[in-house]
């Protein structure tokens, strides 16, 4: 397998050689694949149903009617040119979280003025109820996009992209760098290219960050004695005292010496070529080398704008290196770049995404068509991510009965498509991280740098059950205030038992529950003379039914 | 007492509806057998013995927490990380037996270990090379190192080794809001994210209730296969937690668990395995484990707050049983150790053994158990970690072979035959 792998690898490697220069100038975008019309179904209530649940956080009431009104083929060109929806619902729900997305620099500023040793302990006190806060509102502000924008497909891949390349916002100064992370790195180029995407994460500073790769030195290099206090923030004086202080002797036992491993490998194992991509320990090492000297700036000495991107020179490890049979005699920063091209272009990375994105959208164990035929369009576009998405949702797979109403939605899936199917934006109290939080799935909270599985068998379990079903009770009767307002709009009070039943499977159900859902709603309000208690059962029961945990 | 008379052929007759049932979402034959599983025989005893499995997530340097002070070459590979020798301050190794060391925030588990409850099995972990943190956790939960189609966990296939005997759905219990690998499978497993809001939440019990029968009746019989099942013993479970009524908790013996997850979680276990309720195994992980920077030594450092609350809770969670701990066996693993030498950033890289503890009152303690390789270059495994001379599934097959009387190993670790002669002799 290994060897395979890097003989298959090494025609691309010449190419990244001429190509490495001006690989984000030079390389024209490829405009998004034109396809017949022919390679979608017709659009009715039941395709339509299944399209917005997987390409968009579930129907929003209208969604259904629109894109039966444009067709797929409509829809999916709406939504992979996203700045040509107006998105003034998207930008209202993230008013309320504006503080969450300013510049990091100001963030950090503002919430952690002074290391907390030197605050007393009122001042701690109130850095962390602060910190709470905010991390809070950096996952509001994605949940609330997430339910509410119109741009749909762009929010899907916002997270899909986000939790690929996961950062963990509680990593030190991940929490102040994970929103700016999302819309710096992530949301620009989550229908674009996927090598802008990979370079745009390995020079973020919460990637940096998060997988230790800022204080990742060549052995035995020094930092320049200026730049000592910007590239560590250790404070240490421009010349060594007599007697150091146990401050300077901590941040000097602190200080790099040498490289760290975990950039590297979850660069090779997780972002691009897959566990089985054929690489081995020593190439992981050498990627380590290659990345030496990728840090951050420091923010305390510097203004706004500053908390970024900073590449060391002196950290840099010049010295020769091989990694999956391609020679890195040196070059500084531009060698990094170079290999982040050749992981972009390898055909190991093109399964590996393909792969990860038909799980996402077709099925947890893809079917090889759709994987197939992703690929193709990859390898043909050069990673261009709305022809691969445009190929899987032309795939037979896509639509086959059998991949329909079959994926069990995520957490997220299931809070966001809740709120969206009762017509409801998210309300600005925590209870709907709350249900994240108990479901297990906060946004930006997944400590490893796997990010979280998308797979039935790993969030379908009794626990999760019950709590599905206790936010489906709490949505339904009016717990979770500014989400049930819009109930009485989308289904009217009403004494007649049978509309309401229609009017519920049409509301929150897409007008696909099974016979068996419809049966126990119906016994189950027939003693309910209130129609506000009818309604809420009703509405209970068709979110927390097995239906509403699939799409 | 456990009825032995027929569960060879319940297992095989589980077993290959086992190898069937990747948890799908269609149709699944499993679906009866789940369910029947749901139905708890009032006042039928069950065996007390449980098995209390801990996940140190992050792959935990063993070289950290049972230091070999013997080794010349640990403290020449730890400059910045190294927990000094025994007897050299507060914040040295504490020692164990003239050779190793405990880390001192391993403080707690000390009287533990001086009471003969405590074992220790070093340089044990994965015959797999994989240095991914996720392959080698699959590999352990799968209990099938270098095999990635197992469809289910190690304890899950412990569940079905005499499935008529615990008719109860606290048979496995995860603490947390997913199913670990471990315990994902055909047998019945819960997650119990939080013991006190398990269930349909509404302010009245007759509210409750009535919801409770709804959203039953919504599920029952809807979906053939796991789901189905799962909503069933999702509801048996709430009726069972009713009875038992455990919001009433207070740890016995002025045991006094930390205020983290991972306390809360062993706290949770405690009550679960008072309430009688017929659990076998709990599960519970632990993150935190992955050093690469600023690993610390003995009393500073990401690794020292990491191990205290570790030390704490266990430490809490033995007191609170008192005796009871006697039919219980706790075991800690991770998916391996951590590089001998330090790194760069004063942490470690990812290695390949690492160090378990074993706890409880069946363990032959106050020893640490399996073959030490030595830490000279020649002798580390690709001249680099800490070799492996216990597999861990010799280390599992012993615990669940004399602790929980499970006989068939090789359902439970198939294409390996751990035996008596193989087993690290931890378990009276």
């Amino acid at each position: 397998m290994g060897l395979a792998m890097r003989i298959s690898l090494l025609p691309s490697a010449a190419l990244v050689v001429a190509a490495c220069a001006g690989h984000r100038a030079g390389v024209p975008a490829v405009p998004p694949m034109a396809m017949g019309s022919a390679a979608f179904p017709a659009a009715d209530s039941a395709t339509a149903s299944h399209l917005l649940n997987r390409l968009a956080f579930g129907p929003r009431p209208g969604d259904i009617a629109h894109v039966e009104a444009v067709g797929i083929g409509g829809w999916l060109d709406e939504q992979l040119d996203p700045a040509r929806i107006p998105d003034s619902a998207g930008e209202a729900a993230l008013a309320p979280y504006g503080e969450a997305l300013r510049d990091p620099t100001d963030l950090l500023h503002d919430f952690a003025p002074a290391p907390p040793t030197q605050l007393d302990s009122a001042d701690r006190r109130r850095m962390q109820i602060g910190l709470r806060d905010l991390a809070q509102d950096v996952m509001m502000s994605a949940l609330a996009r997430h339910v509410a924008s119109d741009r749909q497909l762009l929010e899907v891949m916002t997270d899909f992209w986000t939790n690929h390349f996961n950062v963990f916002l509680q990593k030190g100064a991940d929490r102040f760098l994970t929103a700016d992370f999302v819309e710096r790195a992530i949301r620009p180029n989550a229908l674009g290219r996927f090598e802008d995407l990979l370079v745009a994460t390995a020079e973020h500073p919460a990637m940096l960050i998060y997988l230790d790769n800022a204080e990742s030195v060549a052995p035995g290099s020094r930092p320049p004695a200026r730049g000592r206090a910007f590239a560590f923030g250790s404070g240490r004086p421009r010349f060594a005292p007599m007697f150091p202080t146990p401050a300077a002797r901590a941040a000097a036992a602190r200080a790099p010496t040498g490289i760290n491993e975990n950039y590297g490998r979850e660069l090779l194992e997780l972002h691009t070529l897959g566990v089985d991509g054929g690489y081995t320990q020593q190439d992981v090492i050498e990627v380590a080398r290659i990345f030496t000297g990728w840090s951050i700036s420091h923010p305390r000495a510097m203004g706004p704008g500053h908390y970024g991107f900073q590449y060391n020179a002196w950290a840099h490890d010049d010295g020769a290196k091989e990694v999956l049979g391609v020679r890195y005699d040196g070059g500084g920063m531009k060698e990094g770049l170079r290999l982040l091209h050749f992981l972009a272009e390898s055909p190991a990375t093109a399964r590996h995404l393909s792969h990860e994105l038909c799980a996402r959208f077709v099925a947890d164990e893809p079917p090889d068509g759709c994987v197939d035929a992703a690929v193709a369009a990859w390898q043909a576009t050069h990673g261009d991510i709305r022809a691969v998405l445009r190929a899987i949702v032309s795939s037979p797979d896509f639509w086959a009965p059998e991949n329909r109403h079959a994926h069990f939605k995520t957490p997220l899936e299931f809070v966001a498509s809740a709120v969206r199917a009762v017509g409801g934006d998210p309300d600005t109290t925590v209870r709907l991280l709350g249900a994240l939080r108990q479901l297990g799935e906060l946004p930006f909270m997944r400590l490893t740098p796997d990010g979280y599985p998308e797979t039935a068998a790993f969030w379908m379990n009794s626990g999760a059950i019950l709590t599905r079903m206790n936010l489906a009770l709490a949505l339904a009767s009016g717990r979770l205030p500014g989400v049930a307002s819009d109930l009485d709009t989308l289904i009217p009070l009403t004494d007649d038992r049978e509309a309401l039943v229609r009017r519920v499977n049409a509301a929150v159900l897409g007008g696909q529950a099974s016979d068996r859902t419809l049966e126990t709603i119906r016994q189950q309000i027939a003693d309910l003379p209130n129609p506000r208690n009818a309604r809420a059962m009703a509405v209970a029961l068709a979110l927390g039914s097995p239906d509403f945990q699939k799409e | 007492m456990i009825r032995r008379t027929d569960h060879r052929l319940s297992r095989r007759v589980f077993m290959k509806a086992g190898a069937l049932s990747l948890v799908s979402f269609g149709f699944d034959p499993l679906f009866l057998g789940r369910a029947a599983y749901a139905q708890r025989v009032p006042g039928q005893s069950a065996s007390s013995k449980v098995l209390v499995c801990i996940f140190q997530r992050g792959a935990v340097d063993g070289l950290s927490m049972v230091v070999p002070c013997f080794e010349p070459w640990y403290y020449r590979e730890r400059r910045r990380i190294v927990v000094p020798r025994p007897g050299s301050g507060p914040e040295a190794a504490l020692d164990l037996d003239g050779r190793f060391g405990l880390h001192p925030r391993l403080a707690a588990l000390k009287p533990l270990w001086d009471a003969g409850h405590l074992a220790v099995v070093h340089a044990v972990g994965s015959p797999d090379p994989s240095r991914s943190h996720f392959d080698a956790q699959d590999f352990m939960e799968t209990g099938t190192p270098g095999v990635k189609t197992t469809p289910d966990g190690w304890l899950n296939r412990c569940l079905l080794h005499d499935r008529e005997h615990r008719e109860t759905p606290f048979r496995g219990v995860a603490m947390g809001p997913q199913l670990p690998r471990a315990l994902q499978g055909s047998a019945p497993a819960l997650a119990v994210a939080n013991l006190q809001a398990f269930g349909i939440r509404a302010p009245q019990g007759p509210v409750r209730d009535r919801l409770t029968a709804a959203f039953e009746a919504l599920w029952a019989g809807q979906e053939s296969g796991v789901v189905a099942g799962t909503a069933a013993e999702s509801f048996e479970a709430v009726r069972m937690l009713k009875t038992a009524n455990p919001t009433q908790y207070q740890p016995a013996n002025g045991a006094d668990y930390p205020p983290s997850p991972f306390g809360r979680s062993l706290l949770e276990v405690a009550q679960l395995i008072k309430a009688d309720l017929g659990m076998e195994i709990a599960f519970v992980d632990v993150g935190g484990w992955d050093t690469h920077v600023n690993q610390g030594d003995g009393g500073s450092g990401q690794l020292a707050g990491r191990l205290s609350d570790f030390a704490q809770s266990l430490a809490a969670f033995a007191q609170d049983l008192g005796d009871k701990l006697s039919d219980v066996v706790v075991l800690t693993m991770s998916e391996f150790g951590r590089t001998v030498t330090e790194n760069g950033t004063a942490g470690t890289d990812h290695g390949h053994a690492t160090s378990m503890f074993v706890l409880g009152g069946a363990v032959r303690g106050g020893r640490v158990a399996g073959r030490w390789p030595g830490l000279s270059p020649e002798q580390r495994y690709q001249r680099r970690d800490l070799a492996v001379t216990t597999d861990f599934r010799d280390l599992f097959a012993e615990v669940v072979a004399r602790h929980l009387g499970i006989q068939q190993l090789d359902a439970v670790f198939p294409g390996y035959t751990p035996g008596p002669d193989r087993f690290p002799g931890v378990i009276a």
